[in-house]
C-alpha cells in the first residue's frame, strides 16, 4: 500500500514536471509569435513592410550569440563580446584597406585572441568568468576608445560591395549550421553540456575540463571576430562605440530564448535563433512605437528579469562559474 | 516501565520523491540508552535529525515530557534539552575550543554586547577538567586538535548543560578504543542522570552491550522496539534486513590463488597532508582492499592511482610501462573509478543517464567523422543500464532523479560500458540497501573470475572480509599492515592496525 502511494506521488510530481518543462521550452516561440502579431497590429503592418530593415540587425547578434551560447552551455558567462566586437572592428578596418581576406582572417584572429586572454585567467587562474570578462570588457573598450575616440576607423570602401542579403546571411546560416552540427552531434557538444551539469564529475568522466572551457573562449572571441566583418560591411567603420553593449543584447536574446542561465542539460540550439529574433522584434517594435530610450531600457529589464525567473533552473541552481 | 521521556508520534519526512521516513512512531523512556538501527537510508539519522532541528519534518509530532517541541535548529534543540553528535566533524574550525563548546550560547557571557571571553574560556576550562579532558586547553584554536580530540570537546558541547536527550549519530565508528569508552562512560553517566541517549550505530555488539531498549528502522518504516536483553545480532539482522540474510552474500571461496601478474604497481605514492609513501602491486583477478578510519587517507588511494589527485609524487605504472599521471590517460588504459563523492564526482547529476553512461565512451560510439547519432547513444545507455537492471523511467531522465543505489548502478554501467579492466571502487556500497548490495558484490566476483582485477575502499569491514583477497589497512596516510582472505578473520584483527 506504501508502495503504490509512493509510486503515485512519484509518477505525479514527474508528469508535473514533464508540463512545465513543455511549457517552458514552448513559451520563446508562443513569445516570438504573440510579439510579432502584436507590434505589426499596433504599428499597422509597418514592421512587415520593413522587415529587411529589422533582419539587417540580425545578423550581427545572431552570430556572436553563437559562441556566448557555448559558453554558457558549460555554466560560463562573458560580458567583453562587445569589446571584442569592438576591437575586431577595428582591425578588419584596418586590414581591409590591404586584403579583404586578410581582413576576415585578421578580425576572428584577433577575437580568438582576446578570448584566449579570457581563457586563460579563467581556466589558468581559476577566476570566475564572469569577473575576468568584465575586466577584459573595461580593458578592451579602453583600448578602443583610444583608438577611435579622435576620428573613426574608417574601412576600405571595398566593403561596401560585400553588403549583400547573400554574404551576410550565407556567413549567418554557415554559422549556424557548423555549430548546430557540432553541438548536436559531436562529443564536444555533450562535453559543453556535462560541464554546465557538473565540472567535476566530468572531469572524473575523463573529459580535458580546463581545455575545453579554455578553448571555448577563443571559439567564442573567434565567433564574433567573424560577426565583426559582417558589421564593418553594414556600417563601413568602427567607432568608439563600436560593439557597445553587445553582451548585454547577446544576454537578453539567450535569456529571451529559453536558456537557463545556468547552462547544463537543458539548453537547446534553437535558444539562439528564437532568442535573437525575439530581441530584435521586441527592440524594433518598441522604437516604431515610439518610446523613448528611457522607456524602452526600463521595458526590456522588466521582460529580462521576467524570462530569468521563469527559466532558472533552480534543481541545479549554482554560482555561475 | 520507566516514566515517557520522548514521544515520536506519526513522524513523516520526505526529499523530494524519496520518503525517508514515514509515519514513524514509538516511546523512548527516561533514563535509558536507546539504541536505534537500521541499514543505510533506513531513515535513523533523518528521524534524529528532524528532532533536534537540522531538517524540519513534514508532518507528525515530537512530544517531549509531555509537551511537544518544534526545533527550528540545533540552538532552539539545545534551549529545550535535546543536544547531538554528529557523525563527520561536528566543531568548527577557526574558533577557539571555548567558542566551539558555547556556539549558539555566547549570550551567556556577553554583557553590553561585548563578549567576555576571560570568562567564557574560565567556564570551558572548568568544563574540560569536570570531564577529565585537562590536556585539552579552551583557548586553543580547535584545529590544534586531532579528530579524536575534537570529538571529545564535541561530547562536552553537546552534555554540559545537562539535556534531557542526547543524540550520538555513528560517532564510535571514528573514534579509537580510549575514545570510544571515554563516550561510553559519558553515555552511561548521562543515563544515571534519568536523562536519555539516543544512540545510532552500525555495531550490533556494541549496542547490544550498551544499550537498554533497541528500535528498529527499515527504509523509512518503523519496525519494532525490542529490549536488548531479549534479542541477539542475528536476530537484530533479521529486523533490519527483513529476511534471514543468506550465506551467499559474500564471496563463497577461500583459499583461491591470486595469479602473480602485476596488473598495476603503485610505488611510494605521497599526496600531501592525506597519504605518505604508499607502495603496493595489484595483480590479475584480484579483489585488492583498503581499510582504516574514514581520515586514514584511504579514500585518497583511488584518486591517486586514477590521476585525479592534486600534487601528487610517487608513480602508478601499468603493466605495458604506461605512466598513470591524469585522468583521461586513466580511463584511456582500461581504468574506472567510482568515488565515495558519487553525487559530485562520479555522476554529472542534472545530466540525463544516457549522457553519464555514455560520456567515457564517446569516442569509440562516434564514427568515421567524430558524429554522434542519439540513436546509438540511446541504444549503448539502455544496453548497459539493462546490464545493472537499473530502476528507471527511461535513459532520458535526469541522474538526480535516482536513488542512491540506482546511480551507483548508472555509474557501474558506465564501466562495464567502457570494459574497464582495473576498477578502483571507492565506498562502492555506501548508502545502498542490502539487495543492491547483494547485487554489486556478485557483480565483483564476476568480474574477478573474467581477469578483471578491482581495488576496493571500504569503511565497512564486513565487505572487505567477505569480498577482498587481501586488505590493507590504512592510519595516519600510512600504510599499516596487510593481511589475507582468512575464513576466521574477523573485524578485531582489522580494528587492531586501524587505530
Amino acid at each position: 500500500m506504501a508502495n503504490t502511494d509512493k509510486q503515485v506521488t512519484k509518477d505525479s510530481a514527474l508528469k508535473k514536471q514533464t508540463i512545465i518543462n513543455m511549457l517552458r521550452s514552448a513559451l520563446p516561440i508562443i513569445g516570438l509569435v504573440v510579439v510579432f502579431i502584436v507590434f505589426n497590429t499596433l504599428t499597422k503592418g509597418n514592421m512587415w513592410t520593413s522587415r529587411k530593415l529589422i533582419l539587417n540587425q540580425v545578423y550581427v547578434v545572431l552570430i556572436s550569440t553563437v559562441g556566448v551560447f557555448f559558453i554558457m552551455t558549460m555554466g560560463g558567462l562573458d560580458f567583453s563580446q562587445g569589446s571584442i566586437m569592438g576591437m575586431a572592428s577595428i582591425v578588419v578596418c584596418m586590414l581591409s584597406k590591404v586584403n579583404i581576406v586578410l581582413a576576415i582572417v585578421g578580425g576572428v584572429l584577433a577575437g580568438a585572441a582576446i578570448g584566449a586572454v579570457n581563457g586563460f585567467f579563467y581556466v589558468n587562474r581559476k577566476i570566475k568568468s564572469f569577473i575576468v570578462t568584465i575586466c577584459t570588457m573595461f580593458l578592451f573598450r579602453g583600448f578602443i576608445k583610444y583608438m577611435a575616440s579622435n576620428s573613426p576607423v574608417a574601412a576600405s570602401m571595398k566593403v561596401y560591395d560585400y553588403d549583400t542579403l547573400g554574404i551576410k546571411l550565407g556567413i549567418t546560416l554557415a554559422v549556424l549550421a557548423v555549430s548546430f552540427l557540432v553541438f548536436r552531434f559531436t562529443k564536444f557538444g555533450i562535453h559543453l553540456k556535462a560541464i554546465g551539469a557538473g565540472e567535476k564529475a566530468t572531469k572524473f568522466a575523463g573529459v580535458r575540463t580546463d581545455r575545453v572551457k579554455f578553448l571555448i573562449y577563443v571559439l567564442a572571441g573567434a565567433i564574433t571576430g567573424l560577426a565583426a566583418f559582417v558589421n564593418i560591411v553594414k556600417n563601413g567603420s568602427a567607432t568608439a562605440n563600436v560593439g557597445n553593449q553587445l553582451e548585454t543584447q547577446i544576454l537578453i536574446a539567450l535569456v529571451l530564448g529559453g536558456m537557463p542561465i545556468s547552462g547544463g542539460a537543458k539548453v537547446r540550439f534553437e535558444n539562439i535563433i528564437v532568442g535573437s529574433l525575439l530581441y530584435i522584434v521586441l527592440n524594433n517594435g518598441l522604437i516604431m512605437m515610439g518610446l523613448t530610450t528611457q522607456a524602452m531600457q526600463l521595458i526590456q529589464g522588466v521582460i529580462f528579469l521576467i524570462f530569468v525567473a521563469l527559466f532558472a533552473d533552480r534543481q541545479s541552481l549554482s554560482v555561475i562559474k | 516501565m520507566s516514566e515517557i521521556r520522548l514521544q515520536v508520534k506519526n513522524v513523516s519526512k520526505s526529499f523530494g520523491i524519496t520518503k525517508a521516513l514515514q509515519d514513524v512512531s514509538f516511546d523512548i523512556a527516561k533514563g535509558e540508552i536507546h539504541a536505534l538501527i537500521g541499514e543505510n537510508g533506513s531513515g535513523k539519522s533523518t528521524l534524529t535529525n528532524s528532532l533536534t532541528g537540522i531538517y524540519q519534518k513534514d508532518s507528525g509530532q515530537f512530544i517531549l515530557d509531555g509537551v511537544e517541541v518544534n526545533p527550528r535548529n540545533q540552538v532552539e534543540a539545545n534551549n529545550e534539552g535535546i543536544s547531538i553528535i554528529v557523525q563527520e566533524l561536528g566543531t568548527l574550525d577557526g574558533l577557539t575550543v571555548a567558542e566551539n563548546i558555547f556556539l549558539g550560547h555566547e549570550n551567556k557571557f556577553v554583557k553590553c554586547g561585548i563578549k567576555n571571553t576571560g570568562a567564557m574560556n574560565r567556564k570551558a576550562t572548568e568544563l574540560l577538567k569536570e570531564y577529565g579532558f585537562e590536556r585539552i586547553k579552551a583557548s586553543d584554536m580547535i584545529e590544534h586538535y586531532n579528530f579524536e580530540d575534537r570529538k571529545l570537546v564535541e561530547i562536552v558541547k553537546a552534555t554540559y548543560f545537562n539535556p534531557k536527550i542526547v543524540v550520538i549519530d555513528e560517532t564510535t565508528t571514528a573514534l579509537s578504543g580510549e575514545g570510544r569508552e571515554e563516550l561510553y562512560k559519558q553515555m552511561k553517566r548521562i543515563r544515571e542522570a534519568g536523562n536519555t541517549v539516543i544512540f545510532i550505530s552500525h555495531d550490533l555488539p556494541e549496542v547490544l552491550r550498551l544499550s537498554d531498549t533497541i528500535t528498529v528502522l527499515r527504509d523509512g518504516v518503523y519496525i519494532d522496539t525490542v529490549k536488548s536483553s531479549d534479542v541477539d545480532e542475528d536476530g537484530l539482522k533479521k529486523l533490519m534486513v527483513g529476511r534471514e540474510v543468506s550465506g551467499e552474500y559474500y564471496r563463497a571461496d577461500y583459499g583461491e590463488r591470486v595469479s602473480d601478474e602485476v596488473v598495476m604497481r603503485v610505488k611510494n605514492v605521497t599526496v600531501p597532508g592525506l597519504i605518505s609513501n604508499v607502495s603496493f602491486d595489484l595483480h590479475r583477478g584480484e579483489i585488492l582492499g583498503f581499510g582504516g578510519l574514514s581520515e586514514s587517507g584511504m579514500h585518497e588511494i583511488g584518486k591517486a592511482c586514477f590521476g585525479a589527485s592534486f600534487d601528487r609524487e610517487g608513480t602508478v605504472e601499468l603493466q605495458d610501462g604506461t605512466q598513470i599521471n591524469d585522468i583521461p590517460t586513466a580511463i584511456a588504459h582500461s581504468i574506472a573509478y567510482t568515488s565515495k563523492d558519487r553525487d559530485n564526482e562520479s555522476l554529472v547529476m542534472n545530466q540525463s543517464i544516457r549522457d553519464n553512461i555514455c560520456l567515457p565512451s564517446l569516442k569509440t560510439l562516434a564514427n568515421k567523422l567524430h558524429l554522434l547519432r542519439d540513436g546509438k547513444l540511446k541504444k549503448f545507455a539502455q544496453q548497459f543500464a539493462a546490464t545493472m537492471s537499473t530502476k528507471m523511467e527511461s535513459v532520458d531522465q535526469f541522474a538526480s532523479n535516482l536513488s542512491g543505489g540506482n546511480k551507483q548502478k548508472v555509474v557501474l554501467a558506465r564501466w562495464i560500458g567502457k570494459d574497464s579492466d582495473i576498477l578502483l571502487l571507492d565506498s562502492p556500497t555506501r548508502g545502498i540497501d542490502v539487495k543492491v548490495k547483494q547485487d554489486i558484490y556478485q557483480l565483483m566476483d564476476k568480474m574477478r573470475k573474467e581477469g578483471k582485477s578491482i581495488v576496493m575502499i571500504s569503511e565497512e569491514l564486513m565487505e572487505l572480509i567477505g569480498m577482498c583477497d587481501r586488505i590493507i589497512i590504512m592510519k595516519d596516510g600510512e600504510i599499516n599492515g596487510e593481511i589475507m582472505r582468512d575464513k576466521d578473520m574477523d573485524e578485531n584483527t582489522l580494528i587492531a592496525k586501524m587505530v
